[in-house]
């Protein structure tokens, strides 16, 4: 993304920045929900919860945009070396982006599905914790494909163990409370710890694309080593 | 080897069975390749080793030697004057700069397409003929010349005018005219000197579906400016750049020789990612 010669290759250039922002902006609008999420079940909000839900739309829209728009870039310059992998990437991380949103909905849903709840308040401060570790993972995520920095994937990756280890207090909470709360609030509360996790992991592979658009390699050298679903 | 008389030198450049290199010697070992021509000297200490059966690009910016480079595989620029080579240039591990080689017969072995289709002024059947009868051929010649059009892909579309002239066909027809001519003579290396420039896009993609079904025949080294067609054909790039010295000089140089897949997803030089990405030259 250096200075050229033409006015084609400038505009190239000029391409790739604006898919760069676009992908950073839609992010920003994902974390924004999964704060909103995090804040609509911590505080029984069924207000922020319909927030959420409606939030995705233009999520879903500016996601779709932006595809079709590397996709362009791919036919029409032909792209190879940094920006043939800053490109297949950029289409990963949208996914991973996209992917993110759609799990702070599914939890918004949950929560409107049951037309509120409350969490016992054990749960509740799992949950906060939850919550914002795993925002704070994601905006980590962010932050490395802002500055394009290679060196993010290690320690996010680091930072998601700590996200897994709270998830597997809250299933533990549950199992040992299911009764107390019953079965369908238990059921929930399970998705909800799978969701904010996913959204970590999301963070993670996120960082792990930026290394290999940077250095032409991922973290661990094996691509497969980054999360499925 | 023993190097007396035409016949050993004919022998001691080797090939014959292409292919039987692969993984063994290269067909060709350029070390500290330099060429200038009078003072000015066009490239620079080049080293590089082409294997058999591939098809090798040359890319870079104009005036960075990678014409030169392909010229002196074939000592095609003996012809000019001016031109000295320094440094080694060894065809099956034999110097082609020997003093007993025969240029003309190292010509034999390497058959050379141009930018532009040069077909001689002669009938198509004549043009494919033309070397083999120079080379005096024992065999059939009718044989020779159906076999050469057949590995050119242009048989088909000549076979029932063979005896009109080589100018009523196509630009892409005479290109592979040219190729057929150039694998009549039974070379084991082609050189192909931006053989598409002057092709529309459906000659172009002729002449390099071509290229990879004769790589299983022959070591193709092609120049080109087109880099998507380097990334298409070829399994093995050399990027070539030009250093401007302070005198206003400018000499030619190998930044990066490498697989094509590494060279166009992860060069490893700044230089050759500048040039492919379009921000330089």
């Amino acid at each position: 993304m250096t200075t050229d010669h033409s006015d084609a290759r400038h505009r190239f250039a000029e391409s790739l920045d604006e898919v760069r922002t676009g992908m950073l902006e839609l992010g920003g609008l994902v974390l924004e929900n999964t704060r909103r999420m995090g804040e609509a079940l911590l505080e029984n909000r069924l207000d922020l919860a319909r927030t959420v839900v409606g939030a995705d739309e233009e999520i879903d829209q500016r996601y779709s945009r932006l595809e079709f728009r590397v996709f362009e870039i791919m036919a029409r310059q032909q792209p190879v070396a940094g920006d043939l992998r800053f490109l297949v990437s950029a289409t990963r991380i949208l996914y991973e982006i996209e992917r993110s949103g759609d799990l702070a909905v599914n939890g918004a849903k949950g929560l409107l599905r049951r037309d509120g709840y409350t969490l016992p308040p054990h749960m509740h401060s799992l949950v906060a914790r939850l919550a914002r570790a795993s925002a704070d993972l994601f905006a980590r995520g962010l932050d490395a494909l802002r500055s394009l920095d290679p060196e993010a994937a290690t320690a996010i990756d680091r930072a998601d163990d700590e996200v897994d280890e709270v998830v597997g207090e809250l299933y533990r909470a549950i199992a040992r409370n299911a009764e107390n709360i019953g079965f369908d609030l238990a059921i929930e509360l399970s998705r909800i710890g799978r969701y904010l996790e996913r959204i970590g992991d999301h963070a993670v592979n996120i960082a792990e694309h930026v290394a290999f658009v940077v250095t032409g390699s991922f973290p661990g050298g094996d691509p497969s080593a980054i999360q499925d679903e | 080897m023993s190097m007396d008389g035409p016949v050993s030198v004919a022998r001691s450049l080797g090939g014959g069975t292409p292919g039987a290199e692969r993984g063994g010697v290269p067909v060709f070992e350029l070390d500290g390749l330099s060429v200038d021509y009078g003072s000015f000297r066009a490239v620079e200490d080049i080293d590089l080793a082409i294997g058999a059966n591939e098809i090798t690009a040359f890319i870079g910016p104009s005036g960075c030697g990678k014409t030169t480079v392909l010229r002196c595989l074939n000592r095609m620029n003996d012809l000019i004057p001016s031109a000295r080579v320094h440094g080694a240039v060894r065809y099956h591990g034999v110097d082609l700069y020997g003093p007993r080689i025969d240029p003309v017969e190292v010509r034999r072995r390497m058959g050379m397409v141009f930018q532009k289709p040069n077909p001689f002024p002669k009938s198509i059947y004549e043009n494919v003929a033309f070397g083999p009868r120079v080379t005096g051929h024992q065999g059939n010649l009718d044989e020779l010349v159906e076999h050469s059009l057949r590995r050119a892909a242009l048989w088909d579309e000549v076979k029932d005018k063979l005896r009109q002239s080589a100018y009523a066909l196509s630009g892409g027809q005479q290109q592979r005219l040219c190729i057929a001519r150039a694998i009549a003579t039974n070379p084991d290396v082609v050189l192909m000197d931006e053989p598409c420039s002057a092709l529309d896009p459906i000659a172009t993609l002729r002449i390099e579906e071509l290229m990879i079904e004769l790589k299983q025949d022959y070591t193709i080294i092609i120049v080109t400016h087109n880099m998507q067609q380097a990334a298409r054909v070829s399994d093995r790039t050399a990027f070539f750049t030009v250093d401007i010295k302070e005198t206003g000089a400018r000499t030619g140089r190998l930044v990066e020789f490498d697989d094509t897949g590494k060279i166009f997803t992860k060069p490893s030089q700044r230089a050759t990612e500048d040039y492919i990405t379009g921000r330089f030259g």
